[in-house]
């Protein structure tokens, strides 16, 4: 007995080093596995303010791109209003208005926190669009600000289709370039050209069917492969991006608990 | 008095971390960690298993800035524990450091080797971690070194202006 607390006490320090990084080990297999709590990311109210407070500091220094970018916007949301009256009596989908207050583009893991949450009626698994394009879906949902897992993350999925035969694919990302994502499991018999228009499939009640994604940059049929490997030129500039919104889909609850009654 | 010191040059190296380094955009391989400033010039008259704790803490608390929940918390946590063999190594008397470690307390050879041998092992790891694959392994070691040359200029350059 006498020995085995000797060589404890050894090696304590060994000990609490093996213990503390079992425990990191942990938070980092919980960021992929379960929601995560908002205090633990940037839309933990106190981040999510600071990083605000730095956007408005920064806005003062690019007034007059803004306006220019404000002046593109107005035209492309002049049309935006009219796709939208078609893609809303289609559901029960609605739109609420975001401003991005923090975000990255240059990681394998991105993402934007956005100025909405609980108390604005955000609930995890919502999709965010904007003017442009499908921009990703919220992850975490803290009382006033909520984090949004864009396409650019390694972990995003969004299941998409071709406008022009409705073949279905899953838009993911390969860490690369915020300008381009991949679309996978597009089966080997169909024919895939460079330019053909991919949009949300609406088969998950997070996006309706028909919002912009991108368009076939090129593919790849590698030899004895099922599937072809296709990058997709986002309509979406990330880089750029500014104000979002989130799509509320007003059966969520019924659909949610039609699939948990299914498991 | 020397812990204050140490808390309230953390707050100040957080603000700059958080407001400029983070904001680096450079061809998407610039994320310079100069947070990791204060762990390494902290003095070690803690015990060993304390200065693995407040790594850990310091960790956490970037973690939450980068959306990385634990693997900045994992890294800080494993430079903290070869701290103190690391400096062992490269000084001869360590059990007479009571300041803190910067140049002037190990000079000028003993610092460049502790501050790039740390500084490369803490973005390795937190890059490896982020990836979570070999997959990227390219992208990670340019990370690696872009990212790492930038902290280690300024820890150093710190370092130079300060204790010279």
């Amino acid at each position: 007995m006498q020995t085995l607390l000797k060589i404890l006490l050894r090696y304590s320090n060994f000990l609490v080093f093996i213990a503390l990084e079992v425990a990191a080990f942990f938070l980092i297999s919980l960021n992929n596995a379960y929601p995560r709590s908002s205090l633990l990311s940037t839309a933990n109210d106190v981040v999510a303010w600071q990083n605000a407070q730095i956007n408005e500091i920064r806005g003062y220094f690019s007034l007059r791109s803004q306006n220019e970018k404000l002046a593109e916007e107005n035209a492309a949301l002049r049309n935006y209003i009219c796709s939208m009256d078609s893609a809303q009596n289609a559901g029960s989908y609605h739109y609420q208005s975001a401003k991005v207050v923090q975000m990255t583009t240059d990681r394998l893991h991105n993402y934007l926190t956005i100025n909405r949450g609980r108390k604005d009626g955000i609930r995890r698994g919502q999709g965010v669009r904007n003017e442009e394009g499908v921009v990703g879906i919220v992850r975490t949902v803290g009382p006033n600000y909520s984090l949004v897992l864009p396409v650019i993350n390694l972990n995003s999925n969004i299941s998409c289709r071709f406008t022009k035969n409705d073949y279905i694919g899953t838009l993911q990302w390969d860490g690369k370039d915020s300008r381009f994502a991949q679309l996978a499991d597009v089966m080997a018999h169909m024919t895939v050209n460079p330019g053909d228009t991919i949009i949300t499939s609406g088969l998950s009640p997070v996006f309706p069917e028909g919002i912009p994604v991108g368009i076939v940059e090129n593919s790849v049929l590698k030899e004895g492969e099922a599937s072809y490997t296709i990058r997709i030129r986002l309509h979406t500039d990330f880089k750029r991006l500014k104000y979002v919104e989130v799509v509320q889909n007003a059966d969520q609850n019924e659909l949610e608990e039609l699939t948990n009654g299914m498991d | 008095m020397e812990w204050t010191k140490q808390l309230g040059r953390y707050i100040v190296v957080m603000l700059l971390q958080v407001l400029l380094f983070d904001q680096l955009q450079l061809l998407g391989v610039c994320h310079p960690y100069i947070y990791i400033l204060c762990l390494l010039m902290m003095p070690i008259t803690l015990p060993h298993s304390v200065d693995m704790l407040i790594g850990a803490a310091a960790g956490m608390v970037m973690d939450v800035f980068c959306n990385s929940l634990g693997i900045h918390t994992a890294a800080c946590i494993l430079i903290m524990f070869l701290r103190p063999y690391l400096i062992g190594a490269f000084v001869n008397d360590k059990d007479r450091l009571n300041e803190q470690i910067s140049l002037h307390a190990i000079g000028m050879e003993a610092m460049i080797k502790y501050v790039i041998t740390m500084v490369i092992i803490h973005h390795l790891t937190v890059f490896l971690l982020a990836a979570w694959s070999w997959q990227h392994i390219g992208f990670v070691v340019m990370e690696t070194i872009v990212s790492s040359t930038i902290t280690i200029l300024v820890i150093l350059g710190y370092n130079t202006l300060r204790y010279k």
